[in-house]
């Protein structure tokens, strides 16, 4: 399989722990950053996980900031997108099994580096199980919101924010 | 400060006990699911709307899992709950992603623990500053 990789720069040298995890069980993978320390905003990579997901560049993505809480929201947040954020296996196998979850997302601070190989290792490895219930509630969930298509395939969309960093309008 | 919570069947039970120890401790509790809701994207939208439009201050949703409510609440413009199962993500997620909604797994997560997780979630409050990039970037988000 070809899998996504997105990541904010508080766990980039867990991202690469995993990145080579999932080579070395004979998937490829795109890593879509960040590629270092240097501080950044992980709405940016949770965006570009899910975009290669909807565009069917990758078959599923995996998702990790200090909590994972905040890149996996902003992946779960795209139409096709069903991006779970879990802290244990038991989780990880329920999500793609009965939620046919397309992004795993978990704390890169939190979980410790075997647990969170453990966690990838599930989510690549386990099949959805279609039933009845299980369908229509995959269908309720992607009909909660409306989508948006300004947000898709589009490396300009937060250029205005991004500019009022660049100009320290945000700050501690 | 009020706070809305919701649970399907599998989380039921675990609500219950989370609402009274709430109440004992004084806190303004809404409770949207008297009975279980059908399912947890009906109590995860239940605890969002109520969030989003100011009937209460923060929420709470379980389930078996926890992750499916989050995953629901998400889909939500303007939401961002976190599924939670231990401390740290739990106080973390209010200060740095100043989560609306936090959502347990009644199936992984014991009582006492989740006594801990509401109360971690709560004590605390969001720290802006920097933060506030990544917030608006997700408010862009459908």
């Amino acid at each position: 399989m070809i899998i996504a990789l997105g990541n904010d720069h508080i766990v980039t040298g867990t991202k690469i722990q995993i990145s080579d995890f999932i080579k070395s069980l004979g998937h490829e993978v795109i890593d879509v950053g960040t590629y270092d320390n240097t501080r950044t905003h992980y709405p940016i990579y949770g965006l570009k996980v899910a975009d290669l997901v909807r565009d069917g560049k990758a078959d599923l993505g995996v998702v990790l900031c200090g909590t994972g809480v905040g890149i996996s929201t902003a992946a779960d947040k795209n139409t096709g997108i069903r991006a779970a954020l879990v802290n244990d296996v038991t989780t990880a196998k329920y999500a793609k099994e009965e939620l046919n979850a397309n992004v795993i997302g978990f704390g890169g601070s939190v979980v410790g580096e075997h647990l969170a190989e453990e966690i990838v290792k599930i989510f690549l490895n386990t099949e959805y199980k279609e039933t009845p219930e299980n369908k229509k509630l995959i269908e309720k969930i992607d009909g909660i919101e409306k989508d948006n298509p300004a947000q898709h395939d589009n490396p300009h969309f937060y250029d205005d924010e991004m500019k009022l960093w660049n100009e320290g309008y945000y700050h501690d | 400060m009020k706070i809305a919570l919701a649970s399907d069947k599998g989380g039921f039970d675990l609500k219950e006990y989370i609402k009274s120890y709430l109440e004992g401790l004084n806190y303004d509790v809404v409770d949207l699911t008297e009975e279980p809701a059908a399912d947890f994207v009906d109590s995860a939208v239940a605890v969002s709307r109520a969030v989003l439009d100011g009937k209460a201050d923060r929420g709470v949703m379980f389930d078996e899992y926890g992750t499916g409510s989050a995953m629901a609440s998400n889909k939500i413009h303007g939401m961002v709950t976190a599924n939670v199962a231990e401390e740290n993500t739990s106080h973390m997620t209010t200060e740095h992603n100043g989560a609306k909604a936090i959502a347990i797994g009644a199936g992984i997560v014991g009582p006492k623990k989740a006594e801990s997780l509401v109360n971690e979630y709560l004590g605390v409050n969001y720290a802006g500053g920097r933060h506030q990039i990544r917030l608006d970037m997700l408010e862009k988000l459908s």
